[in-house]
């Protein structure tokens, strides 16, 4: 029998050096070593630190609200120029938040972008390994949307495939350990902008299906549905449980990864911590709203 | 600091603690609940495993949301007064 490869092995053997080489290179327990990017130049160096916990969590959750507080403009977050474009596009007070925000989302439509296309280049030969595991995740999400809405509205399947695939790459791209780097469903403002077109699509569905009068009749006859206002509440509560879920599981994961880090002194980085809230919370958490977005779609088109 | 900033910050605290352990009641009895009886089905007709596990998933996930509110609310409560 030929030797068996073990590749988890070697990364935590390579993990373990690196962190064994951080700790003894750090010194003593009050320095900490900065691996990243500062002012475009990649840097290692060993630094002082003293933080206080609150301060820490508000720079990581609200930048904005830290930077005006402490009054210094950013330096780690590159050119002056892109950041007065974004002064004068969202004024003084959410600049800095959504300069980042927009940043994160373009690095995560640049990765999506790059996967596409360098998965469709070798389409037609012998298929690759990425391209077996996407073409599994369409696959199995084309058998959930014909379950869901049935054979004839398969054509939903690419918006469905599209909210799974970005919402997952959203949440992995926290794992990367670079200064700066956030998940872009951390900001409430994405997951709200998700939720808002599910439920517009939903709508639309429905008056496709129904007719625009055969879905208005639902909420403006007062005498076959007397209860109509509760259900335009019920509409705006879609909105917000769908979004809520997602931004509250991120959040809360990555203040807790914060915690307990700090708790560790920032020495060993807290890997379980994160494979379980990154890639295990991320990966369902973006299923569940690709579900329930199949799920409201489906309960317009049957009725 | 003065003393009625310092009274609001600690019921804003006491607060906080309150909503997050009573928000966690509802979902932690709901969750075990609904494995308990996937374990059940499971158990019963071990051919729809996958089917069962998939939509257990999707409900703890939803029945989780009102934790998740409650989350929301004691950060809010913490870290904005």
């Amino acid at each position: 029998m030929a030797k068996k490869k073990r590749p988890m092995l070697k990364i935590f053997i390579i993990f373990f050096v690196v962190e064994a080489l951080l700790v003894v290179l750090s010194g003593n327990f009050s320095k900490q070593i900065q691996i990243g990017f500062d002012k475009g130049k990649f840097v290692i160096r060993n630094i002082e630190y003293e933080y206080n916990l609150q301060d820490k969590i508000t720079e990581e959750f609200q930048i904005d609200e830290y930077f005006r507080q402490t009054g210094e403009t950013p330096e780690i977050y590159g050119s002056e120029k892109l950041y007065e474009f974004f002064k004068k596009v969202f004024g003084e007070k959410s600049a800095i938040g959504s300069f980042q925000l927009l940043r994160m989302l373009l690095i995560v439509d640049l990765l999506l972008l790059f996967i596409a296309l360098s998965i469709r280049k070798k389409l037609f030969g012998r298929p690759s390994k990425p391209q077996i595991l996407f073409e599994m995740i369409y696959t199995s999400l084309e058998q959930f949307v014909s379950e869901t809405l049935g054979k004839d509205k398969v054509h939903y399947t690419p918006y469905i495939v599209t909210l799974f695939i970005f919402i997952w790459v959203s949440n992995l791209i926290g794992l990367i350990p670079i200064p700066g780097f956030m998940e872009p469903t951390r900001n409430l403002n994405v997951p709200l902008g998700l939720g808002v077109f599910v439920v517009a699509i939903v709508h639309i569905t429905a008056i496709k299906v129904k007719g625009l009068w055969g879905h208005l009749k639902n909420y403006i006859n007062p005498v076959k549905n007397p209860l109509f206002l509760l259900d335009i509440v019920g509409e705006m509560s879609k909105v917000v449980s769908i979004s809520f879920r997602l931004f509250g599981n991120v959040l809360g994961g990555a203040i807790i990864i914060l915690v307990v880090s700090s708790l560790v002194n920032f020495v060993v980085f807290p890997i379980g911590l994160s494979m379980f809230f990154g890639i295990f919370v991320g990966t369902i958490q973006a299923f569940v709203f690709t579900m329930l977005a199949l799920t409201y779609i489906g309960v317009e088109i049957t009725e | 600091m003065d003393l009625a900033q310092g009274i609001v910050k600690a019921a804003a605290l006491l607060g906080a603690g309150l909503c997050m352990g009573m928000g966690a009641l509802g979902p932690g009895v709901g969750e075990g609940f609904v494995a308990g009886k996937a374990c059940e089905g499971i158990a019963r007709s071990p051919e729809n495993a996958s089917l069962i596990t998939r939509t257990m998933l999707v409900g703890q996930a939803v029945s989780e949301s009102t934790g998740i509110y409650s989350l929301v609310i004691s950060l809010l409560l913490i870290f904005s007064t």
